[in-house]
């Protein structure tokens, strides 16, 4: 499912002197089964971008176009554009209210009006991509970890089988080991189902890790897009946006200003290594 | 009053009172009915006895929380204990910024929780300054000794404008109006938000939104901080601005600042870090002393920072590189350094 956002422009309170301009004329191409990570900070309108994407608010001016129909054309089909795009907000466990983990997953199907075969196979197979084995379906889950239930919460979403899944900070509070946990899930999700990724986070590192292009918002405009190497070459305009590239491209950009010939689209952990590694040898010989 | 005959006894033999301090508090409060006037002498009185224990701001003696928890199980309910710390000792200094890390669940917060009195231990003991926090009449001046901060500022902020909200601490502790407003204009320039004042905090950013919730802190005059994870719902700027307000704080108003935090970036800057795994404290040192172990923090379900872990890695490939590297600034010239030495 591609999704083609034209001219989109969104005003929070027009007319009032709280005006604000939340997203100003962005235009965006999401091609099917690619993993966008968009990024920006606080207010920079990435969050009323995304609720656009499942018809959560209406645009000002400007369309979004799903496989080429406009989303907002007729209301009532709003329903069947948010069973296509699976939104996860922030802190979705806060969302879990059912007895068991179980049920909480199949809440959604269920509401779909699903088969109850077709409402299982869902919701075992979510559990499944999230990896949630089978002993823990009964339990109730507020006994769970914060990792685990930040998973069950999203298995809640992808149990409609969205086309489109968007995550807002799905990491948010995590520790390191749940951080991967969730990351290591999306990745899975995106490779075996094939589905649209988009991720919405604050953490470069996470980022870097997962995605095949980046969108960089900044007061509400589109204002960088490309693939990690391009956007995380450029550690000084994203910090002019208020943002920070991985730790390790400030080591290239500062080996470069030092006069050593680096790369500086270099973003792992891995690569660093490498290129350090062979930097290293080269003055060897 | 018997409380003033307490106090005329005190300033004579105090070391005698050094002693039977516990029994002169209890009797202190079987006789209530005493004035501000006479509460602050005993104050004063404590902090006297308290002495030798004065550079500590926190310690924790064989602290353990243990709680039951409640299983639904096949067969009914079923109860387990848990314990949540287990005899954790730690020495907090005044005026130092200590990191506390762990995973979910590793018992940080409860540690946190602790320090400004909202758990009690159930085993152990754990002082502020030299307050016992198990003495619930001890449970105000505890927690204006020590202020909390938790993670999400929309929680934590109960006014509908910015210098209300600050005002609501020290107008809850019945501080003179004037004095307030000296203290909110005060707490507001510390924080940098001065301008802020008469704004709405719901429109505020995170990182603007925890610094006022500092401010409302700083406000009762704390001289301890306890952040819990303040900056995990922030973007990258809101992140540094907290930051650096709690550095700043910490060196320039002294204020000990004890942060949990997941961000090992955020960890490697204090004086200290503390690293608890289910419930036990298992290592603390400097961020030098415990980052160089990447295979121990990994093992604990932590992060070393990305510089820590390539030159780890180097070094594994025979490249001595420092194992103590931090921050760029030590990467960029740890290398540097080895290339000139060839």
């Amino acid at each position: 499912m591609s999704i083609q956002i034209n001219h989109l422009t969104h005003i929070y309170n027009p007319g009032t002197t709280f005006e604000k301009v939340a997203l100003d004329d962005v235009t965006l191409e999401i091609k099917k089964g690619e993993f966008i990570g968009l990024i920006g900070h606080t207010g920079s309108g990435k969050s009323t971008l995304i609720q656009h994407l499942n018809g959560t608010i209406s645009p000002t001016s400007g369309e979004i176009l799903l496989d080429g129909e406009n989303i907002h054309k007729d209301k009532t089909k709003l329903r069947d554009v948010r069973r296509h795009i699976g939104l996860a907000f922030q802190y979705p466990e806060y969302q879990l209210f059912e007895m068991t983990v179980y049920k909480d997953v199949a809440f959604g199907p269920t509401n779909l009006k699903l088969a109850p075969k077709q409402i299982h196979e869902n919701v075992v197979q979510a559990l499944e991509t999230v990896g949630i084995s089978e002993e823990i379906y009964q339990k109730s889950p507020f006994e769970l970890s914060g990792g685990q239930k930040r998973r069950v919460a999203i298995a809640g979403v992808l149990a409609m089988n969205p086309e489109v899944l968007i995550l807002d900070e799905p990491t948010a509070g995590l520790d390191p080991r749940g951080r991967d946990e969730i990351l290591e899930a999306i990745r899975q999700l995106h490779e075996k189902r094939g589905i649209t990724v988009i991720l919405v986070s604050h953490s470069m590192e996470d980022i870097a890790k997962l995605v095949d292009r980046i969108v960089v918002m900044h007061h509400g405009k589109a204002a960088m897009q490309g693939t990690p190497k391009e956007i995380f070459s450029h550690v000084e305009e994203l910090e002019q946006m208020g943002l920070a590239a991985p730790q390790v491209s400030y080591v290239f950009a500062e080996l470069k200003k030092r006069g050593y010939d680096v790369p500086t689209d270099i973003y792992t952990v891995e690569e660093a290594k490498k290129v350090l590694y062979e930097l290293i040898k080269q003055v060897k010989v | 009053m018997a409380s003033s005959l307490f106090c005329a006894v005190c300033l004579v033999c105090i070391d005698f009172l050094h002693k039977t301090m516990y029994l002169i508090d209890s009797c202190e409060y079987m006789t209530m009915d005493y004035n501000i006037a006479e509460r602050q002498n005993f104050c004063f009185l404590r902090k006297e006895q308290g002495e030798q224990k004065r550079m500590k701001m926190v310690k924790a003696e064989d602290l353990t929380y243990e709680y039951v928890r409640i299983l639904e199980t096949d067969h009914g309910t079923k109860e387990e204990k848990v314990a949540a710390l287990k005899q954790v000792n730690i020495e907090i200094n005044k005026g130092e910024f200590v990191a506390v890390l762990g995973h979910n669940g590793s018992g940080k917060s409860t540690f946190a929780k602790h320090i400004n009195a909202l758990l009690q231990p159930t085993g152990g003991t754990l002082w502020v300054e030299d307050m016992d926090t198990k003495n619930e009449e001890l449970i105000w001046d505890i927690r204006q000794t020590a202020g909390m901060i938790f993670q999400n500022p929309d929680n934590q902020l109960v006014a509908t404008i910015v210098e209300e909200d600050i005002a609501f601490g020290p107008e809850n502790m019945g501080v003179e109006p004037s004095e307030i407003r000296k203290r909110v204009d005060e707490a507001l320039a510390t924080v940098r938000m001065t301008e802020y004042a008469t704004h709405a905090p719901s429109k505020l950013s995170g990182g603007q939104k925890q610094r006022i919730a500092i401010a409302g802190v700083l406000a009762m005059h704390p001289e301890c901080i306890v952040l819990d994870e303040p900056t995990a719902m922030l973007d990258p700027v809101g992140r540094r601005e907290v930051l650096q307000t709690i550095e700043r704080l910490n060196r320039e108003e002294g204020i000990t600042m004890i942060l949990i935090t997941h961000y090992m970036d955020e960890a490697v800057r204090a004086d200290r870090v503390f690293v608890i795994d289910d419930g036990d404290l298992v290592m603390q040192g400097t961020p030098k002393e415990i980052f160089s172990q990447v295979d121990k923090i990994k093992e604990y379900g932590l992060d070393v920072p990305q510089v820590t872990e390539v030159a780890h890695l180097l070094r594994q490939e025979g490249i001595m590189l420092p194992e103590d590297i931090l921050t760029i600034e030590e990467m960029v010239g740890a290398i540097c350094q080895y290339k000139s030495t060839i």
